[in-house]
């Protein structure tokens, strides 16, 4: 109840029920666009001064592998989910499955403010393996998709180069390196606009994003009962992949909360588009539709409260 | 007394991530110039949609025009026509008049 009162939360509220509604409340694109890269921005700096602060641990490689190796495996999981119980043909279960295994920018984000407005907040790191868990799924997908399946595209070095060149991820790992650089003394004379205005701009993202998800629930025409189902099912599954990692390793509950939450999110930025243009005949409402309007909304509002008292169970066990 | 001449003109939408595959079509057939525009929203085959740059432009459309002699646009269609069920790609094709047709 207490995270559903989050002022970011119900902004995030506001915005779905606004579009229920069939209200005329828009945020201009340009707007919104810019708001995104501007958490990005304030997200990757904050998480470079904190490294700066606390210097490099062993944790780090733990998380940034543990990232790695769930972004990577978690399609596979998917993917035979997809198949078998979604009943979709390959390319669009391999089409799905890379945006399950990949991460949401703004669920983290959503995450690390909850956490920190409770006296948790995940390791400053944790933007590396963010950054980190963006791309390897988008292969993943590529392989599924080319596995078992005649299609003509070649997965080939411009589509990986465009990927890695994201404008998200490179603003966000390139503010992270920044704040690494410039630490906690650079950082003040910049923080009125990337520390102060950050949760009030977190709320408008966040209106806008319930606009876009109830939206493009609305309009999607493609999903099936048992598909919204496994946008629910999906991240419950794969965040608790990700706390049960995160205290194995022997994270804090913060962190670990923030492993999860990577784990249980879907991409909607950076693999829909190379998607798009890897793999054309997946059906871009449909994994939209999945991601955005189902599985975005379901962490935002049930996934972070759930994972973060999943996590403080499991690391009490392993500690 | 203003001279016109027939001119064909293209007009494609297209998913925003696909553009980069026909802008590279354009490149390879040495085209002489196009207008690209963004398309606010529509709906279709696929049902309704806006214009999303938060998603990476995944759901978002543009609209590319051309305007070609006879012969070029001849080649560029054949150049695209392989992409069409693929990326499902609306294409129209009209004749317009133009002024200073050497530039076309």
């Amino acid at each position: 109840m207490e995270n559903l009162l989050s002022p970011v939360i119900l902004f995030f509220i506001l915005g779905g029920l606004a579009a229920f509604a069939r209200s005329d409340l828009t945020i201009p694109e340009t707007l919104s666009k810019t708001l995104s890269l501007y958490l990005m921005a304030a997200i990757g700096l904050k998480g470079g001064v904190l490294i700066a602060s606390n210097g490099f641990t062993l944790d780090l490689l733990f998380a940034g592998t543990a990232g790695l190796l769930l972004s990577f495996l978690l399609p596979i999981l998917a993917f035979a989910i997809l198949r078998s119980f979604g009943k979709l043909d390959t390319v669009n279960a391999a089409a799905v499955s890379a945006h399950y295994g990949s991460v949401s920018v703004v669920t983290f984000i959503t995450a690390n403010q909850v956490l920190s407005d409770k006296g948790m907040a995940p390791a400053g790191y944790m933007i590396a393996v963010l950054a980190l868990m963006e791309t390897p799924a988008i292969i993943s997908g590529l392989f599924l998709a080319k596995r078992g399946s005649t299609l003509s595209f070649q997965p080939n070095s411009d589509l990986l180069r465009e990927t890695l060149l994201n404008g998200s991820i490179v603003l966000l790992t390139g503010s992270f390196i920044i704040g690494i650089i410039i630490g906690k003394d650079g950082f003040e004379p910049i923080a009125p606009v990337f520390e102060t205005g950050f949760t009030g701009l977190l709320c408008l993202f966040l209106l806008d994003m319930g606009l876009l998800a109830v939206r493009r629930l609305r309009n999607a025409r493609s999903l099936t009962l048992r598909l919204v189902i496994l946008g629910i099912a999906f991240p419950i599954i794969n965040g608790l992949i990700g706390t049960i990692i995160g205290a194995a390793v022997g994270l804090d509950v913060g962190t670990t909360t923030a492993l999860a939450m990577l784990a249980a999110s879907a991409s909607y930025i950076a693999v829909p588009a190379a998607m798009r243009l890897a793999l054309p005949k997946a059906d871009a409402g449909l994994y939209l539709a999945m991601s955005l309007a189902i599985t975005f909304p379901f962490n935002v509002i049930i996934g972070i409260p759930l994972f973060n008292q999943i996590a403080i169970y499991m690391v009490q066990l392993w500690s | 007394m203003v001279v016109t001449t027939p001119r064909k003109k293209i007009e494609i939408l297209i998913d925003r991530p696909l553009m980069k595959r026909l802008r590279q079509i354009t490149k390879d057939v040495e085209l002489s110039g196009y207008t690209v525009f963004d398309a606010i929203g529509g709906e279709g085959g696929q049902g309704r949609w806006r214009d999303d740059q938060v998603t990476g432009g995944a759901g978002s459309k543009v609209l590319f025009i051309s305007i070609l002699n006879e012969e070029k646009a001849k080649e560029f269609l054949t150049a695209i026509e392989p992409l069409l069920d693929e990326y499902g790609l609306l294409v129209t094709v009209s004749t317009v008049e133009v002024i200073r047709a050497d530039r076309f």
